[in-house]
């Protein structure tokens, strides 16, 4: 199925915005894990993605950036606030209806267990991270992009809405800084 | 430089294998839209009142908006009171709850952002409140 075909079938009937959560969720969810390193916070800045996605998808016009990359700028621009505004930061799982809260805790705890787990197995990605996360977000981003999330220039530039020439300033200043950070260590 | 750019490249990154919330947040969020969206066809109401006294008083020799709600006063109190008080008290008061709701749903976001989500919610309030003070004058 194809973007224009997914998002035609989410406008029409939103209860398969499921399919969305299928396809992009946990890469979306990887992706916010290592820009923040916590499970937590993580899991809140996904879900209120998915939760703007939703509410904002019948603006969404296909004109030109992939529903990918759109999902990938809105997770950016969360993890942005969320550095930008931590200590106001509130739980969109307290005020959402959830079926069964205590089974969706149950599943929650299991996920941090797990990923929790998965954190400690890469010690050097982790010491990169908190270096990383001193950095301003400007930075933050398109070393992540780049470097962790292995993407390329021209999605980097549609994801962050930059110029080639922008990303290649931002990278190689940013490198430099993450550089001298990690040899303080 | 460039080997730290290796470094950064080879290094081994946490990966996300299974996430059992998943589907459960999925239905949440599904479910929260469905409730927080108050439809467009609400606007209609107060549209719809306006267009007509409007019309009446455009095509109708010596009348005015004014004349319309006086004379449909006099004719039918009860329904002039529930037409032009009741009915926009209410949208009032069920779009101020509504955009509060979405305020706590949305958390954080920027106040042009959330303006723009809730315009429909700001459109009817609006438009209630004029029904409200032409019906008062």
């Amino acid at each position: 199925m194809t973007d224009i075909e997914l998002l035609n079938r989410i406008k029409n009937n939103p209860a398969d915005f499921s399919e969305l959560f299928k396809l992009y969720y946990k890469q979306i969810f990887g992706y916010i894990l290592r820009r923040t390193g916590d499970f937590d916070d993580t899991a809140d800045i996904a879900a209120n993605t998915f939760f703007k996605a939703f509410t904002h998808i019948k603006n969404f016009s296909y004109k030109g950036i992939s529903v990918k990359v759109w999902l990938y700028r809105i997770a950016t621009n969360e993890v942005n606030l969320y550095f930008r505004y931590k200590h106001k930061h509130s739980s969109l799982f307290e005020r959402i209806d959830l079926a069964d809260k205590n089974i969706f805790n149950q599943y929650l705890y299991e996920d941090r267990k797990e990923l929790e787990k998965e954190l400690q197995q890469h010690e050097q990605f982790v010491s990169v991270l908190e270096s990383l996360k001193t950095l301003p977000v400007k930075y933050q981003e398109v070393i992540s992009l780049r470097y962790f999330e292995g993407k390329e220039t021209k999605e980097i530039i549609e994801i962050l809405n930059i110029r080639e020439g922008t990303l290649k300033s931002l990278l190689s200043r940013g490198l430099e800084k993450l550089r001298e950070k990690c040899n303080q260590i | 430089m460039k080997s730290f750019e290796e470094k950064l490249t080879n290094m081994s990154k946490p990966e996300i294998s299974q996430l059992k919330h998943q589907d459960m947040l999925a239905k949440a969020i599904t479910n929260a839209k469905d409730k927080s969206v108050v439809s467009l066809w609400w606007l209609g109401i107060p549209l719809y009142l306006i267009a007509a006294f409007v019309m009446k008083s455009i095509y109708i020799p010596q009348t005015s908006w004014n004349s319309s709600i006086r004379e449909l006063t006099g004719k039918q109190g009860y329904m002039a009171i529930l037409v032009f008080v009741v009915v926009p008290v209410l949208l009032i008061i069920i779009n101020l709850l509504t955009i509060r709701r979405l305020f706590f749903l949305y958390g954080n976001t920027k106040v042009t952002v959330f303006i723009k989500t809730v315009l429909v919610q700001i459109l009817i309030i609006v438009l209630s409140f004029l029904i409200l003070i032409f019906y008062f004058l």
